[in-house]
Order: structure tokens, then C-alpha cells, then sequence
């Protein structure tokens, strides 16, 4: 659950994280932005990105090929025994 | 300048050089990586693949145009079986499970792959000085920047060292260094190239194009990539760019626009000014018409930009935890494991802009500047649909500046995220923008309406055949 209290560090991930004055600053311009009194525009253009119905591809799982499910499993960080080993799980 | 592809196509047939000379040629100037151009030198690969072509030669067999063309991958490509770094510490022993679509059509038309080469991280910068692998220097000069994020792809095609190179423009990232270091590249039109198997900065403005020293290798290498893709849903079928695009030169009459909140500006360089304006005198002269437009200021355009790719890349990073893939410090528990291993191996731009990313999305600000940031990017949308009802073509500087010192841009992140007020717009606005290397010392900037990439190429023969 996504806490109000929660940190910029902890939602990010990031050790010690904190926001940079130079963002801030930037994001402070966007507020002069003008917008235009007509945002029906808005609706074209997700109309114009969205991908039709007929188009989506079927919902189907794909067996990966063997050489890339073998270059998956070299890019897993830790093996041992001949199994994959995750981090601890959470505790909380 | 002529076809460098066609040039050395025809070497290969007329036997006057062996594919395997060039190849190793091209590797040897690639290790020695005087620029830090190179993350991963494909030696192995590009040798054998270069023996295949040469035995077809031998055997009296026809190859193909592409056959035995030796080209970069910017390292935030998948090719598989090679490291893709995206210039982090996080990936810099990760191996490509699969290769991106646009990648494999190359290799399908016979290109052979030299080099996945250096960048910014992730993308995150623009002027490939944010990277593990050392900052990339200038291809003409190495006190000044590559440029970025795809600085590596753009000098390794001023210094020869590859006929093309593959690079990704998000806010700017192909035409940019194309114009810093005296090249051509392209940012076609969003969605036609597929992204699968590019990693994503921010998907909803990611593109793949060409960098190359002509105009025609641009549009070689363009109609091979171009196509939909199952695998990206956001891809489109389109026509090719044709020979005649390419040759003919855009009819007197023609409006060619530029927006005045560039130009009128004391933010604009005065020599690159002054090359501007002289550059439409010479296209007015030439019997165009040139019709000045008004456009958003541009520091809210890159604060537009910003706001919403920082949000973007802070999703799209959010994956890279040291669970599944890329290097993983233990913590105490699982939190603890996330943050270490993510602090420890993300540069401090990429930080910066995960941070602003999460703040931009979080409560409180998503309102102020994620939403209004969503209502500009249709309000820009909007105006370039408009634009090009009245205009073909609009042109512009790629850059505000001269070409910066190394070591400058990540000493000032605000001048670097500045640097990119000209480029940004066109990214947010999906349109084909193609950076030619006249004009101005940074080049020029040509747009066109979505899907009208042909446009493009005759105006750029226009303005190569300008006095």
C-alpha cells in the first residue's frame, strides 16, 4: 500500500535518495504553461495513439525459444546448487 | 555526399576488397576507441559473418545491398547473445536474451553488427558524458562533447568506423549528435519502427533511427526497419521513403515554416542566428515561401518533456532491482536489498531523474504537473496538426547553443535539460524530424507531418542543393 507519508527514497527505491533542486525548478516552469480553453483535442489524439480493437494481438502465451530462455537464466545474479536463489522474501 | 553503402556494395562485387578486409579495418580503428565511442567491440561475430559474404562472393553468388555492410548498435538495443549495457554498472554484464526487431531486420538483409556503442545510461543525458564507459569525445574535435545520448553511434559514422549506426531519440538523442558531430539522422515518425527489444527511457516518445554520412543511407536503412511488429503494438505498416523523394527538390512555392519563439530569442546563439536566418533567405530566394509560426516558449517545452519522461523512466526502471537480472547487493531484507543494489548502481543522473520521476506521479504534484503536462503535450499535438495544414515543412536549429566542453553539462543539469528546448517538441508530438548536417554549425532540424518522412528527404536535397 502506497502510504501519503511515504518518502521520495522509498518510493524510488534509492538509498538516500532526495529531490533535487534543479528538478523542482524545472517542474516549476511547466505551471506557466498556457493550455488551450479546448481540450476536446485531448480525445483525438488517444484516439490517435490508441491501438484498435481488432488490432491487439490474441492473448496467448508464446514458448520462448530454447537459446533465449538459456541466456534468461545466465542473467539471473545468483545460482546455487543448480537453482536460481531470490533475494529474502518480504518480511512485512 | 554519395552513398557510403552503395560505394562499398560495389567494391564488394567488383572484388576490389574482401568484406573480411573492411571488417577488420573498422575493428581495429573501433578497439583502439580513442573517442569512447565503443562499449563492446563484436569482434568474434562480425569476422565470421564477414567470411560468409566474402565465401557467397567467391561462389559467384549475388549478395544483397546491405550484405557484408558493417553498422553500430547504440548499446540500449538487444542483440543476442552480446552484453547490453545501456551504459550502467547495473547491466554491464547482461547478456541480450533475444534481439529487437529492427536490429534482426538488419541482420536478415545480411549488415553486419562491429559494435554496441556508448551512451548516455538508459538514455539519460545529452551529452554521452553520463556513462560508465568514460565520456565520448567529439569526432572533431575531443576537448567538445559527442553529444547525446546517442554520442557513440554519431561519431563512429563521422569517423568511418561504421558505414551507419542505429541510434534511439527520445528528446533529442539522434538529432542531436547528429548535428554535433556533422552527420545525417533521423527520428521517423513514432511508432514506425518497432521498439521491441530497445529498452525503454520513455515509451511514449521512444523512436529507433538511422545515423549515417548521406541521405540516401538514411533512407536504405529506414525502409528496411520501418514496419509493424506484433510485438509493439504502437507500430504501423507505412510506405517506403522513394528513390524520387530522395531526388527531387521541393517546388517553388512551397511554405516552409519556423517557429518565431526559437529564433527571437536571446537563447539562441547569435552566429547560429545569423547562419539561420541566412539559410531562408537563401530558400526564399530559391523561391520559397517562408512563413514564420508561433509555438510554445521553449523552457515550458522542456519543462513538458521532462515532467512526463522522467515520469516514464522512473516506471520503466522501477523493473531493474537486482531480482531477475543485472548485479544484486544483499541487504538486510528485501527493501533493503532493492534500494542498496539500485543506489549503488544507477549513475547520479539516472537517480535524478527516477526521483523527479516518482515526485512528478506522486500525490500532490500529480495534478500541478504530471496532468498539466499531459494537457500541454495535447495542446502541442494539436498545434503541429494545425501547423502542417498550412506549411510542409518547418525547420529549425537543433540546438539553442554551440556544441558544449566536456565536462560542463552534468556540472549544470539545468543547461543540459536547456540544451534540449529545440528537439523536445518534436519528440512529444510523434512528427518525423530529420537532422541534416547544413545550415547552421549545429545543423538544421526538418519536420514534416506524421508519416510524411518523404517530405523530409526532398527538403533536405533542396537545401544541399541551396548556393
Amino acid at each position: 500500500m502506497m502510504g501519503k507519508e511515504m518518502t521520495l527514497d522509498v518510493l524510488s527505491s534509492i538509498k538516500g535518495a532526495k529531490a533535487s533542486k534543479v528538478v523542482d525548478d524545472l517542474f516549476e516552469v511547466i505551471k506557466t504553461g498556457q493550455i488551450s480553453d479546448n481540450q476536446t483535442d485531448e480525445y483525438q489524439l488517444i484516439a490517435s495513439m490508441a491501438v484498435d480493437v481488432e488490432d491487439l494481438r490474441a492473448d496467448e502465451p508464446i514458448q520462448s525459444p530454447a537459446k533465449e530462455r538459456e541466456l534468461i537464466i545466465e542473467n539471473f545474479p545468483k545460482e546455487k546448487n543448480g537453482f536460481l536463489v531470490v533475494s529474502k522474501v518480504i518480511e512485512e | 555526399m554519395e552513398s557510403q553503402i552503395k560505394a562499398l556494395h560495389q567494391k564488394l562485387v567488383n572484388k576490389e576488397l574482401t568484406c573480411t578486409q573492411v571488417v577488420k579495418e573498422k575493428l581495429a580503428e573501433l578497439n583502439k576507441n580513442l573517442h569512447h565511442s565503443a562499449n563492446y567491440v563484436l569482434e568474434e561475430s562480425a569476422l565470421a559473418l564477414a567470411k560468409k559474404v566474402d565465401d557467397k562472393i567467391a561462389n559467384g553468388e549475388k549478395i544483397n545491398l546491405l550484405e557484408g555492410i558493417p553498422f553500430g548498435i547504440k548499446d540500449v538495443y538487444l542483440l543476442q547473445g552480446t552484453y547490453s549495457s545501456a551504459s550502467s554498472y547495473f547491466l554491464r554484464k547482461y547478456k541480450s536474451p533475444y534481439t529487437a526487431t529492427a536490429i534482426q531486420k538488419l541482420l536478415d538483409a545480411g549488415a553486419i553488427p562491429l559494435v554496441k556503442e556508448n551512451c548516455d545510461s538508459f538514455g539519460h543525458g545529452s551529452s554521452s558524458e553520463n556513462t560508465v564507459f568514460g565520456a565520448v569525445t567529439n569526432a572533431h574535435d575531443t576537448s567538445l562533447v559527442a553529444g547525446g545520448s546517442s554520442g557513440g553511434s554519431a561519431v563512429n559514422v563521422a569517423k568511418d568506423y561504421t558505414i551507419f549506426s542505429i541510434g534511439g531519440d527520445t528528446g533529442g538523442s539522434i538529432r542531436q549528435p547528429a548535428g554535433y558531430n556533422k552527420v545525417f539522422g533521423l527520428k521517423p515518425t513514432y511508432g514506425k519502427i518497432s521498439r521491441y527489444g530497445l529498452m525503454a527511457y520513455a515509451s511514449s516518445t521512444d523512436c529507433v533511427g538511422p545515423i549515417a554520412k548521406s541521405l540516401e543511407d538514411i533512407q536504405i536503412v529506414l525502409n528496411v526497419m520501418s514496419g509493424k511488429d506484433w510485438r509493439d503494438q504502437t507500430s504501423f505498416d507505412s510506405e517506403k521513403v522513394s528513390d524520387e523523394a530522395l531526388n527531387s527538390t521541393l517546388p517553388k512555392g512551397t511554405k516552409i515554416g519556423y517557429y518565431k519563439t526559437f529564433i527571437d530569442t536571446e537563447a539562441l546563439n547569435a552566429d547560429i542566428k545569423a547562419e539561420f536566418k541566412a539559410t531562408l533567405a537563401k530558400l526564399e530566394a530559391e523561391g520559397m515561401q517562408i512563413v514564420p509560426l508561433d509555438f510554445l516558449d521553449a523552457n515550458v517545452l522542456v519543462s513538458t518533456y521532462y515532467a512526463l519522461a522522467m515520469a516514464e523512466t522512473a516506471s520503466n526502471l522501477a523493473r531493474l532491482d537486482g531480482t531477475n537480472y543485472g548485479v544484486r547487493t544483499e541487504g538486510e531484507n528485501l527493501k533493503d536489498t532493492y534500494s542498496i543494489t539500485r543506489s549503488e548502481n544507477f549513475t547520479e543522473e539516472t537517480k535524478r531523474r527516477i526521483v523527479g520521476g516518482n515526485q512528478v506521479l506522486s500525490q500532490g504534484h500529480s495534478e500541478e504537473i504530471y496532468l498539466k503536462a499531459q494537457q500541454l503535450r495535447n495542446k502541442i499535438s494539436a498545434q503541429f496538426a494545425e501547423d502542417f495544414k498550412n506549411v510542409s515543412v518547418i525547420i529549425s536549429p537543433v540546438t539553442p547553443n554551440k556544441v558544449p566542453k566536456i565536462g560542463t553539462n552534468l556540472k549544470d543539469p539545468m543547461t543540459m535539460y536547456l540544451s534540449d528546448a529545440y528537439t523536445v517538441g518534436f519528440s512529444l508530438g510523434g512528427v518525423p524530424t530529420l537532422t541534416v548536417p547544413l545550415g547552421t554549425e549545429v545543423g538544421l532540424q526538418l519536420t514534416a507531418a506524421k508519416k510524411q518522412e518523404a517530405t523530409l528527404f526532398t527538403c533536405a536535397n533542396t537545401l544541399a542543393k541551396l548556393k
